[in-house]
């Protein structure tokens, strides 16, 4: 998962990107509204957090540009203004959640995994249950039938990505675009390494290739 | 409390029927005597003519009957005369049987005498010569008459007086009312201000209240432009002051922390003790209350933004639902009652099984608010304490345990009144009278 943060606090920047990098997202870090209104809609984020203050522009105005040019990535509004009629107002310009500072970070994250389900058409549980398995995204472990499978956290992150993309085809590139953030190498051999050994621990059958065109998660039979 | 129509109108009635009543006696006193005296000339014409009459013949002196005025002669026929001579004294056969007193001064009497068949008689006498012996001659006129018609005309002037006072007093009320318009039309706008239909006063057209109006918007702005930089200002306060502690949240989730325990611990409970305070205070000092009068709440475009936002807050499937009036205003700033709202919302959403419903009513006496939910609810002898100051009614789901106690800041500061009851829901409901202004 690929997320972009918008924070002009480096403080917070810095201690949200290390948090966000444990649970396992690919954080892209902006200060500027100028930039945010441009990178937002120009790379494939599959959530964006976005603080109101922003130095350049208006976090509620770069929202509205977003999706005013139609984009329609989920954005978690979080700021330190948290009366009401400011959730109503940043609700109203688009956001899909509104959190308040100061906040638990295990706040953010349930929030984000919450908004994630929600956006690729799942129903909010305490796990995510998908073809067969049983995600706990705060621990980071699988379970198949009951029993318990140990993850890496770049499995983690792979297989995360294929559970909420459940029975969709997925190329190389855009599962590297989503695995990883704008300045990390990108490999494909890594790629295919990390599908192997997913099946290798849940079946071959648990994805499909489609050859010249990418891979299928259709979980396990 | 007086008005100034009712003022006005007094002042004139009595000013009117003083100054009427003093014109009407006064110039029918001031007729009477110019007819009494114009009566005196004909009366002493009358007395010297019966001195004409007065002739000496031979068997003494004597009154000459034909010269005499004929109405004398015929009995009550208004016209009387009474001659002393020498101790003589001749009566006028008009007379009759009634007595008439001579009276002892000349000239026109004051008195009216009483006459025979209820007449009024205007008596004139005066002492002459006559022949060598001393005659005393009083003539007298029936005044009955002229008593009638001034009795008719006093009658006619009471009537016309009256008919001109009303017309005058009418004529006044229209006038008074038509200089007051301007003065009732600002009264009618602080009325809606008041009920927050409009939010600034329009300017009249007349130029002594031109000032006070102005004078009015003027404190309006300056209350309304006060109240934003302030809760500008707050907002600038707590984002200086959140944004770090939202840093010190996340650094504590540190390895270096988890390693210390205890110390993440009390470090973590402190932080929130500095939230909480923060986050109330805040809250506190947002609050409009009473300040601004044109301050209002439209339901309809509100509410659903509202119920919206809390659908995808609390995004598990709530039925949230809210009934009021159309066109319903509530006279409280928008900001107020969103976050009232808001937090009621919140709350109930969060003990909800499947349904929250809101409930605004504008009933005779107060504004109803009501929000209840399907939840456990509160035990009654337990919302007592739920009631009391800081006490966290949502202790065991996410939030911060603040959201009642800024309801009952902003309740406080509405002058409303809050109540928890039992919902027919099967949950909570929270019902918040806010008192009408009086008109």
């Amino acid at each position: 998962m690929r997320l972009l943060l918008v924070e002009d606090s480096v403080e917070l920047a810095d201690s949200l990107l290390a948090e966000l990098g444990r649970h396992g997202y690919a954080v892209d870090w902006l200060a500027d509204g100028r930039d945010a209104a441009y990178q937002g809609i120009s790379e494939p984020y599959d959530l964006i957090i976005l603080d109101l203050g922003l130095p350049g522009r208006p976090g509620l105005e770069v929202l509205r540009e977003w999706r005013g040019k139609g984009s329609n990535t989920p954005v978690l509004i979080l700021t330190a203004r948290s009366s009401w009629a400011e959730r109503i107002e940043g609700l109203k310009a688009g956001a899909d959640d509104y959190l308040s500072k100061p906040f638990h970070p295990e706040e953010l994250l349930l929030r984000i995994q919450a908004l994630l389900r929600r956006a690729n058409g799942l129903s909010n549980q305490p796990e995510l249950v998908v073809g067969g398995l049983q995600l706990d995204e705060s621990e980071q472990r699988v379970s198949l039938n009951g029993q318990q499978v140990e993850l890496t956290a770049a499995e983690f992150r792979l297989l995360r990505y294929f559970m909420l993309h459940n029975g969709q085809l997925l190329s190389k590139s855009q599962l590297s675009d989503h695995l990883y953030d704008g300045e990390s190498e990108r490999d494909s051999n890594v790629l295919e390494v990390l599908v192997n050994r997913l099946r290798s621990k849940f079946g071959k059958a648990v994805i499909e290739t489609r050859r010249g065109q990418g891979y299928r998660f259709v979980g396990v039979r | 409390m007086g008005s100034i129509q009712r003022r006005i109108g007094l002042a004139l009635l009595i000013s009117l029927l003083l100054a009427g009543g003093l014109l009407a006696q006064g110039s029918l006193w001031l007729f009477d005597r110019g007819l009494r005296n114009y009566l005196q000339s004909d009366l002493r014409d009358e007395a010297e003519s019966l001195l004409r009459a007065i002739v000496r013949k031979q068997s003494g002196v004597q009154l000459e009957a034909q010269t005499v005025d004929p109405s004398f002669h015929r009995p009550y026929s208004g016209r009387y005369f009474l001659i002393d001579i020498d101790g003589q004294l001749w009566r006028s056969r008009s007379l009759w049987d009634h007595e008439l007193g001579m009276p002892s001064s000349s000239g026109l009497q004051e008195q009216l005498q009483g006459g025979p068949q209820g007449q009024h008689l205007l008596v004139y006498c005066a002492p002459f010569k006559r022949q060598g012996l001393p005659v005393r001659i009083c003539v007298a006129q029936d005044y009955n008459p002229v008593l009638q018609a001034f009795t008719r005309m006093q009658q006619f002037a009471l009537g016309f007086g009256a008919g001109l006072l009303l017309l005058l007093l009418l004529a006044q009320r229209w006038a008074v009312r038509s200089a007051l318009r301007p003065l009732e039309q600002v009264r009618q706008q602080l009325q809606q201000l008041e009920q927050g239909r409009r939010s600034a006063l329009e300017l009249v057209t007349v130029s002594e209240l031109q000032p006070l109006v102005e004078q009015i918007n003027q404190l309006l702005r300056h209350t309304e432009s006060t109240l934003q930089r302030s809760r500008h200002a707050l907002g600038n306060l707590g984002h200086a002051l959140k944004t770090p502690l939202a840093v010190l949240f996340t650094l504590l989730q540190r390895d270096e922390f988890r390693a210390h325990e205890a110390l993440r611990q009390s470090l973590h409970e402190q932080l929130l003790q500095v939230r909480k305070r923060l986050e109330r205070e805040l809250g506190r000092a947002r609050l409009a209350g009473e300040v601004l009068p044109g301050a209002h709440f439209n339901c309809a475009e509100e509410v659903p933004a509202l119920l919206d936002t809390l659908r995808m807050i609390h995004s598990r499937g709530l039925q949230l639902e809210w009934q009021g009036e159309t066109g319903l205003r509530l006279p409280v700033d928008r900001e107020d009652t969103l976050e009232l709202l808001g937090n009621l919302l919140d709350n109930a959403c969060k003990w909800a099984a499947a349904r929250v419903q809101l409930t605004i009513q504008a009933q005779q006496q107060a504004y109803v608010l009501q929000v209840e939910d399907d939840g456990p609810g509160i035990e009654a002898s337990e919302r007592e304490q739920v009631l009391q100051r800081g006490s966290r009614l949502d202790e065991e789901v996410a939030g911060h345990g603040l959201g009642l106690a800024i309801v009952r800041d902003i309740v406080d500061s509405w002058g409303a009144r809050l109540t928890l009851t039992q919902s027919p829901l099967g949950g909570l409901c929270v019902r918040i009278e806010l008192p009408r202004k009086a008109a």
